[in-house]
């Protein structure tokens, strides 16, 4: 067995000269330290997304797009298809995962000031591809094209709606027409299979040798030690392997998830009936939803509602440029201002999504 | 002392009781001598005999001799009263619990508000009035006790009185195109209406359903003669065996109509699209169905089954033993759910009242057949629901099996029906669909809830293979890093 391996692995070497990538990653170190679980959390992001592209595929094979055939289609794959109802549990709840850590993966970097220079790039490659995966999960929610999808599309959309000069276009851009209907759904497809994920492989792709060309970040304190000798572990095998049995963790976990808590379908859109009370958006858009509630109707000569979503927007883009305001981390000096920062972000976005989950 | 009281009890009288003392009244000798139809009228009024003055109703001062001073404004005089200040003024008596007791009247005094709230105290088409005043059913100046035969409110005389207004298609039009205006040619043929004719004041007329000043319409929940309310209002005689003795009628219908299936539904469910004592036996022309007609009657709404009865080897039997056709089976006003239990050659099954093994065995067998079908179709239904309902508590999809679930309901309503046409092969087309949607629905079920427990055993397995690998690999990790860790010590030996 252990000869026949050899051989085809010799057979493969000779090819594609796979002996030179694993010396390459060899002399590839990650550093060792109390806060190197965080590194996990890149690569755990890279796998929901493989699972999200793998199982999105499979989808596609039933899927329908259109008022008529959506919400069915999504229905006859969940009960006639056969391993239809974990595909598609998988690919929501990965869908939900994927965000998650995605989240405590731009919070550790964001922490450990990972984004300082030399990495400005791969932060802001990184920024895009959350924002990105934000607009998957937009677009992916109204495919079902269920009742709860459909108000939530239709009140997201709507606060697009009132950004000065571009909101109205970028919602009929958005919806494909005045409102919410069968163009909106046609054009969500598109983006969710096909424009998003483009754009997302090129920007991951960069990400990645970005990661695979600078190495892990290392954390500032240590770095200062780091002529006492800091300790280090090979990324292969030891870090991938690592990484690997993390994945078998999770995916063992979505394998939980899909058996007991099944990804519901609901109740077919009707662009007719009236909202259901309580409509909520998915979890990762309701700390915003919940704060544009609280901000007055009107602030002095502008629109609490634009108020609030300009405040967003200018909050995203002044932590999406981090890398270039942030000197003193740049320096090489410890910033706690950023600090602060971060965890007055953390506990804003947890403390209102739970208000808005509970109220 | 006794003379001096007279003398002054003559004169005070007439100025205590305020226009309501009829000796001595100016008005009445003025317009006596000008021999017109109110004065001639009044004497026979009850008001008249009550000792009220034309002044009682008009103002004015009556015991003037002038003309002019009688009729002043000063002197409270109103002339003759129009749209409802005429209602208005009999209100000012009627109205008035005082006066009426004052008066040595019993009757109640809430008709004026009663009659602003009826259906009849909606605005006229003028637009200042209502539509109708006290004097459009109880006339003026002549106006006696609803009990006095010349009353036009007497029951013998209201149904004529109601018609003046109720029998006018162009009146009646004006304020609703679509009421009927026949009811009295209809009366006119009920039982009501005959012995109303025939000098009966006991039977019902008009007010007797409709009630009297508080008349609503038919569709006001508050109406007597609304559909939930029918049943009792026909209570009112029929429930009444004292009333009913000298009619040789039963009076427990309203009871065993409360018990009926139609009784429950209307009283209990609120449903007025069940029937209610007029449904079967008319509203204005109503009689009691003939034993000919009843098929006819609950046709009207069962009408399948009334079909399939009257082309049924039933028909002809049930016309030559004169058995009135729904009736026999299921009872007249008690009529009982229809369940499976009426249906074969058990004690309590209609069928073994003529069939039994030894007379007609032909219907006894075919009867025990259907009745065996049909405990079949309903413990398939409660076996394939129990599935169903096993199934959707575990979480699985099943909303398709679900709905087919009301097929296999239909399916028993249906041979339900079937039975009307006691035809064997009819009847087993309807229950085997029953019978193979249950099995359709069951299987479906029984393969979620097998998919149930295939999903945590899968989950089972999965979970051991990737505990397993995630064994091997950390073993694998710990084997590659004692290597290396032996590897860099020999090279620091070295």
């Amino acid at each position: 067995m252990k000869s026949a391996w050899n051989k085809f692995y010799s057979w493969l070497d000779e090819r594609v000269q796979l002996q030179n990538l694993i010396q390459f990653m060899g002399k590839k170190y990650v550093p060792v330290h109390s806060h190197s679980i965080w590194y996990y959390f890149g690569g755990v992001s890279l796998f929901l997304f493989i699972i999200q592209v793998v199982t999105g595929i499979l989808l596609l094979l039933y899927y329908k797009s259109g008022e008529e055939f959506a919400f069915e289609s999504i229905h006859y794959i969940m009960s006639k298809v056969n391993f239809g109802w974990l595909i598609r549990s998988i690919h929501s709840w990965t869908a939900n995962l994927f965000i998650l850590t995605a989240m405590i993966h731009m919070f550790s970097v964001f922490f450990e000031k990972a984004y300082r220079k030399p990495r400005e790039m791969t932060w802001i490659t990184g920024m895009l591809m959350f924002f990105l995966a934000l607009g998957f999960g937009f677009s992916g929610y109204l495919l079902p094209w269920n009742e709860l999808a459909f108000f939530a599309t239709k009140v997201g959309t709507d606060i697009a709606g009132v950004i000065p000069i571009i909101g109205k276009p970028l919602m009929i851009f958005l919806r494909g027409s005045e409102e919410v209907n069968g163009a909106t759904l046609s054009r969500f497809f598109g983006f969710h299979v096909a424009v998003l994920p483009g754009i997302f492989t090129v920007v991951l792709g960069i990400h990645l040798v970005l990661v695979q060309r600078q190495g892990m970040s290392e954390p500032l304190g240590l770095e200062a030690n780091s002529k006492s000798g800091l300790k280090t572990m090979p990324f292969f095998p030891n870090f991938l392997l690592r990484d690997l049995l993390f994945w078998l963790v999770v995916l063992n976990l979505l394998a939980i998830l899909a058996v007991f808590f099944p990804w519901e379908l609901g109740k077919k859109a009707d662009p007719f009936a009236s909202a259901p009370a309580g409509i909520k958006p998915e979890w990762y858009f309701l700390f915003m939803f919940q704060t544009l509630k609280y901000i007055p109707a009107r602030l002095l000569v502008i629109d609490g509602e634009v108020f609030g979503i300009l405040l967003f927007s200018f909050a995203g883009l002044l932590w999406m440029l981090v890398p270039f305001w942030d000197k003193k981390s740049n320096r090489g000096e410890q910033n706690r201002f950023i600090n602060y920062i971060g965890l007055f972000a953390v506990l804003y976005i947890i403390f209102f999504t739970i208000i808005g989950w509970l109220l | 002392m006794k003379r001096v009281m007279l003398f002054l009890l003559s004169f005070l009288l007439p100025v205590l009781s305020n226009g309501f003392s009829y000796a001595g009244d100016k008005c009445l000798t003025c317009h006596k001598g000008l021999s017109d139809k109110p004065s001639s009228l009044y004497s026979h009024d009850i008001h008249s005999s009550k000792g009220i003055s034309c002044a009682g109703c008009h103002g004015g001062n009556q015991n003037s001799d002038d003309m002019e001073q009688a009729m002043s404004k000063e002197a409270g005089f109103i002339g003759v009263p129009k749209g409802d200040d005429i209602s208005k003024v009999c209100a000012n008596c009627h109205a008035n619990l005082d006066k009426m007791k004052e008066l040595g009247s019993t009757l109640p005094t809430n008709q004026w508000q009663l009659l602003q709230t009826s259906v009849h105290g909606k605005s006229s088409l003028a637009g200042s009035e209502h539509i109708v005043q006290c004097i459009t059913c109880h006339s003026v100046h002549n106006i006696v006790s609803v009990k006095n035969p010349a009353s036009p409110v007497y029951p013998l005389n209201a149904v004529k009185t109601c018609t003046k207004c109720h029998a006018d298609p162009a009146y009646m039009r004006t304020y609703n195109p679509s009421i009927p205006v026949d009811q009295f040619e209809k009366y006119k043929t009920s039982v009501h209406g005959m012995r109303n004719s025939k000098g009966d004041p006991k039977t019902a007329e008009c007010a007797s359903c409709h009630g009297g000043h508080d008349i609503r319409s038919a569709n006001d929940v508050k109406s007597s003669v609304y559909a939930v309310n029918i049943p009792s209002t026909c209570s009112h005689c029929h429930s009444n065996a004292e009333y009913m003795k000298e009619y040789n009628i039963p009076t427990d219908q309203f009871e065993k109509f409360s018990k009926s299936v139609h009784g429950i539904t209307l009283f209990q469910k609120r449903d007025v699209a069940a029937p209610a004592c007029n449904d079967c036996h008319g509203n204005h022309g109503a009689t009691p169905p003939g034993v000919e007609s009843i098929s006819k009657v609950c046709g009207t709404c069962h009408a399948l089954n009334a079909e399939l009865f009257s082309s049924s080897p039933h028909k002809k039997v049930f016309d030559e033993k004169k058995l009135p056709e729904c009736e026999t089976c299921h009872s007249n006003h008690e009529i009982i759910a229809a369940t499976e239990k009426l249906l074969g050659a058990t004690p309590g099954a209609v069928c073994s009242r003529c069939h039994s093994e030894n007379q007609n065995p032909k219907g006894y067998v075919i009867a025990k057949a259907m009745r065996h079908l049909t405990d079949s179709l309903e413990s398939s239904e409660n076996y394939a629901g129990a599935l169903v309902t096993d199934a959707e508590q575990k979480g699985m999809e099943i909303s398709e099996a679900k709905f087919k679930l009301r097929d296999i309901h239909q399916a028993r309503l249906q041979t339900r029906t079937m039975v009307h046409s006691f035809n064997n092969e009819k009847f087993n087309e309807a229950a085997v669909k029953g019978l193979s949607t249950a099995s359709f629905v069951a299987g479906e079920a029984q393969h979620a809830i097998d998919e149930y427990y295939f999903r945590r055993w899968g989950l089972g397995i999965a979970t051991l293979i990737i505990s397993i690998v995630g064994i091997a690999l950390y073993l694998t990790i710990r084997k590659i890093e004692i290597k290396q860790q032996n590897k860099n010590n020999g090279i620091k030996e070295n």
